[in-house]
C-alpha cells in the first residue's frame, strides 16, 4: 500500500514537472491567438486599454524617452507603452534572440540600412509602405530607408557625425577651420607641437573607432575612388579590398590619427575621450552630437563659448567634404504583433510635429520630421551653413546592404598596425583572405 | 528478488530527489546541446527561417579557420597561465590563513571578497583602474604608465592578473578547508623527528592535500577555457585580437557574422576539447592522489 503511495506521489510530483515545463511554451502562443483576433476586428475594439512593447537603443536617455512616451500616453488614454530600454552593444544580439525566440515586441528601434534589411528578410518587420504618416517625411529620407523598395522602418532621428573642436585652442593657435584632410592634420600637428592633445579618441571602446573607420572608408571609396558599390560587391565576394585604393587611404589615415591621439589610445573609452575634451585640453574630437549633454555638464564654459563642430574632412578636394549626416534610430513595428492599430498610432505620434519636437528638445538629436527645429546646442549652429546649402551627404547608405561583418576584422586588424604587428599591405591581404571565406 | 523490491522502495526517494535537477539539466543542456548539434550541419544565419543542411562543411571550415586556432592558442595561454597563478597563491595564503595569525578571519573576508563581485563589475572596476586609477596614482611617483589593456602585447596578461584577483577566493577556501581536515599530529610528530617546515610541506602536508589540488585545478581550468564575460567586458576581443578566446570568437560568429550554424559547429568543436581536457586531467590527478 505505502509502496503505491510512493510511487503515485512521484508520477504526480512528475507530471506536475513536466507540465510546467511545456506550460511555458503554451500560454503565450494560446494568448497570441486569443488577442490577436480582436486586433483585426476593426475600430470598436481597440477603445480597449491596450499594452504594447517598446523596445529601443538609446539606453543612455532612458528617462527622456520615457517623458516622450508619457506624452503620447496622455494622448492615447487608451494605450500603454512598456518601455524597454538596452544598451546598444547588446541590442540587436537581444532583438534577435528575442524575436527568434518568438517572442512579440510590437515597436521596436531599428537602423535603417543593413540591420532593417536583415530582419525584413527574417520575417520579422510589419510593411509600413503607403502609410500615411510617411508623409512628414522629405521623400529622399523615406526613399533612403527603404528595403527592396518596402518601407519596413520610419525614420526617426539624424545625427551629423562631424568634428568638434575647441575655439579657443584654435584661436590662440590661429588654426583656421580645416577643410581638407591635409589641413586637418596640419592643425593636428601644430596643436601636438603646443604641448596639447590634437585628437580625443576612446578608441578602447569599439564602436569609436568604427564609428570612424566605417565613416572614412565609404566615404573615401564612393566619393574619391568611384566605388559607390564596393560594400555591395563584397558582399558577394564580387570585389576585393586590394581593389580599392581607398582601403589604403582610410588604413593611413587611421595611423595617423592614432598617432595624433590621446595617450593610451586603446585604454581611454568613450567617457575617458568626453572627460579629456571637456577639461579643455584636447583640440578635436570626431563625435555625433550624444556628447553634448555630457560636455555642457562638466564644462558650461566651453560648451557655451568655446566649442565648434565642422564636418570631417575625409579627403582633400574640399568640394567632396560636405557634412556626413546619418539616420540614427528608425522605427520599426514587428510581424507578429497583436496590437498593430496601438503600434501604427505610435509611430503617427513619434512622426507628428509635436512626437518631433518632443524628441529635439529630449534627446538633443535633430529630427527628420519636417519643420522640426534644430536648435539643440550653440556648436549645432556652425553646421547651419551646410544644412541650408544642402551640402550634407549619408556615407552610411554606401553600407546598406552589406551585412557581413568586415568591421570587426578590419577594426582588430588596424589595432595591430598601431603597434606595429602589420603592414597596410598585410591588412588587406587579411582582409581579402577573411572576405574569401566570409562573403555570400 | 523481494531483496531488490525493498533496495527499490528505499532508492525511490533518493531518485525522486534528483527528478527536479535532472529535468533541469535535460530541459537547460542536453536538449539545446541536441539541437546545437542539428544546427551545426547547418548554413543557418541566426536570424531567418530558412537554412539548408550542408553536412561536415561547418566543421571542414573550421579546422581550416585560423581565426579559430589563434582563438584556441590564446585560449590556452589564458587557462594555463591562470589555473597555475591562482593555485599557488591561494594555496600561499591559505597556508599564511590556516596557521595562527590574529586577524586571521578579517584577512579571510578580505581575500575572499573580490570573489563576491560578479565579474563583469570587477571588468567595468579594472578596466577604469587600468586606464585612469593606476596611471594618475602612479603619475604621483614620476611614473608614466598606459593601460595594459590598450596594448596587444600586454592585454591578455592584464586580464590574467583581473581574474587572478577575482579568482583567488573560492580556492583558497577549498584550500582551508583541506588543511584543516589534515590531523595536526602529523605536522607535530614530524616535528619531533627533525622535519622543518618545508620538509613537513612537501612531505606531509602537500600530499594530504592532494584531493583539494585535483578538484581546484579542475575548477579552474575549467572555468578558465571557458571565459567569455571578462573578456567581453573589458577588451572584447581586442585589441588587435590579442584577447580572442574561444567563446568571445563564437559569440562573433554566430551574433555579429550572423553565421549561426558556424558558431554551433566551433562550439561542438570546443564543447569536445573540455570534454577531453577535463578528462585527462582527472585522469592525471587522480592517478597522482592514489600514489601519494
Amino acid at each position: 500500500m505505502k509502496k503505491w503511495m510512493s510511487i503515485s506521489l512521484g508520477v504526480m510530483l512528475l507530471s506536475t514537472l513536466l507540465s510546467a515545463c511545456g506550460g511555458g511554451n503554451n500560454t503565450p502562443s494560446a494568448g497570441g491567438n486569443a488577442e490577436g483576433a480582436p486586433s483585426s476586428g476593426g475600430n470598436t475594439k481597440s477603445e480597449e486599454p491596450v499594452t504594447i512593447k517598446f523596445m529601443h537603443f538609446k539606453s543612455d536617455f532612458t528617462d527622456q524617452i520615457a517623458k516622450i512616451v508619457e506624452q503620447f500616453e496622455s494622448e492615447n488614454p487608451n494605450i500603454k507603452v512598456e518601455i524597454q530600454p538596452v544598451k546598444y552593444d547588446d541590442y540587436y544580439t537581444l532583438l534577435k534572440t528575442k524575436l527568434a525566440g518568438g517572442d512579440v515586441i510590437d515597436v521596436f528601434t531599428l537602423n535603417a540600412g543593413f540591420n532593417t534589411q536583415l530582419f525584413a528578410d527574417g520575417g520579422y518587420l510589419t510593411d509600413l509602405t503607403g502609410q500615411p504618416f510617411l508623409n512628414n517625411f522629405d521623400e529622399s529620407v523615406v526613399k533612403g530607408q527603404a528595403t527592396d523598395g518596402k518601407n519596413y522602418v520610419m525614420p526617426l532621428n539624424a545625427n551629423p557625425i562631424a568634428v568638434f573642436y575647441n575655439k579657443k585652442i584654435f584661436k590662440d593657435l590661429g588654426l583656421e577651420v580645416p577643410r581638407t584632410y591635409d589641413a586637418l592634420i596640419a592643425a593636428a600637428e601644430k596643436i601636438k607641437a603646443d604641448g596639447k592633445t590634437p585628437f580625443a579618441l576612446g578608441w578602447k571602446d569599439g564602436w569609436t573607432m568604427t564609428m570612424w573607420n566605417t565613416r572614412d572608408l565609404p566615404s573615401n571609396s564612393a566619393l574619391v575612388e568611384g566605388q559607390p558599390d564596393f560594400f555591395e560587391k563584397i558582399e558577394k565576394g564580387q570585389a576585393k579590398f586590394a581593389d580599392n585604393p581607398a582601403v589604403k587611404t582610410t588604413i593611413e589615415h587611421a595611423a595617423k590619427l592614432f598617432e595624433l591621439g590621446n595617450k593610451d589610445q586603446l585604454g581611454v573609452d568613450y567617457n575617458g575621450a568626453v572627460d579629456l575634451f571637456a577639461k579643455g585640453n584636447v583640440g578635436m574630437m570626431y563625435m555625433g552630437t550624444w556628447p553634448l549633454p555630457d560636455i555642457e555638464k562638466k564644462n558650461p564654459d566651453l560648451y557655451n563659448n568655446d566649442l565648434g563642430y565642422f564636418p570631417y574632412p575625409f579627403s582633400n578636394d574640399e568640394s567632396l567634404n560636405k557634412l556626413d549626416f546619418n539616420a540614427d534610430a528608425s522605427l520599426a513595428i514587428g510581424s507578429k504583433t497583436e496590437h498593430k492599430e496601438a503600434a501604427l498610432k505610435f509611430l503617427e505620434f513619434m512622426s507628428s510635429k509635436e512626437g518631433g519636437d518632443a524628441w529635439v528638445e529630449n534627446i538633443k538629436s535633430l529630427s527628420y520630421v519636417k519643420g522640426t527645429s534644430t536648435d539643440i546646442a550653440p556648436a549645432i549652429k556652425d553646421l547651419q551653413p551646410y544644412f541650408d546649402n544642402g551640402q550634407t551627404y549619408d556615407s552610411q547608405l554606401y553600407l546598406a546592404k552589406t551585412t557581413i561583418d568586415w568591421r570587426a576584422p578590419f577594426d582588430q586588424n588596424l589595432q595591430n598596425l598601431f603597434f606595429k604587428k602589420v603592414t597596410p599591405e598585410q591588412i588587406i591581404s587579411n582582409m581579402d583572405d577573411w572576405l574569401s571565406k566570409n562573403h555570400k | 528478488m523481494g531483496n531488490l523490491q525493498r533496495a527499490l522502495r528505499k532508492e525511490m526517494w533518493y531518485l525522486l530527489f534528483i527528478v527536479p535537477g535532472v529535468c533541469l539539466f535535460i530541459m537547460a543542456v542536453v536538449i539545446p546541446l541536441i539541437m546545437g548539434a542539428r544546427y551545426s550541419f547547418t548554413n543557418w544565419d541566426g536570424v531567418s527561417n530558412k537554412f539548408a543542411f550542408v553536412g561536415w562543411d561547418n566543421y571542414v571550415k573550421a579546422y581550416q579557420d585560423p581565426g579559430f586556432w589563434a582563438a584556441l592558442g590564446n585560449t590556452a595561454k589564458y587557462a594555463l597561465i591562470l589555473t597555475l597563478l591562482v593555485n599557488v597563491f591561494s594555496l600561499l595564503l591559505a597556508l599564511v590563513l590556516d596557521a595562527f595569525l590574529p586577524l586571521r578571519n578579517v584577512f579571510r573576508t578580505i581575500f575572499f571578497l573580490p570573489s563576491v563581485i560578479s565579474i563583469v563589475l570587477s571588468g567595468f572596476i579594472w578596466s577604469y583602474n587600468y586606464s585612469t586609477g593606476i596611471p594618475q596614482l602612479l603619475s604621483h611617483f614620476g611614473l608614466d604608465v598606459t593601460s595594459p589593456l590598450g596594448n596587444p602585447d600586454y592585454a591578455l596578461f592584464g586580464l590574467i592578473l583581473v581574474a587572478l584577483w577575482q579568482g583567488i577566493g573560492s580556492p583558497m577556501i577549498i584550500y582551508i578547508a583541506g588543511l584543516q581536515g589534515i590531523p595536526q599530529e602529523l605536522s607535530e610528530s614530524a616535528k619531533i623527528d627533525g622535519a622543518g617546515v618545508w620538509k613537513s610541506f612537501r612531505h606531509i602536508t602537500f600530499p594530504l592535500l592532494a584531493p583539494s589540488v585535483t578538484i581546484n585545478l579542475l575548477l579552474v581550468l575549467t572555468g578558465s577555457l571557458k571565459v567569455f564575460d571578462l573578456v567581453f567586458v573589458t577588451t572584447n576581443g581586442g585589441p588587435g585580437f590579442a584577447t580572442e578566446v574561444v567563446s568571445t570568437y563564437i559569440y562573433r560568429t554566430s551574433f555579429s557574422s550572423f553565421q549561426g550554424g558556424y558558431g554551433m559547429a566551433l562550439s561542438m568543436m570546443f564543447f569536445l576539447i573540455l570534454v577531453i581536457v577535463t578528462v585527462v586531467q582527472m585522469s592525471i590527478s587522480r592517478r597522482r592522489e592514489v600514489e601519494m
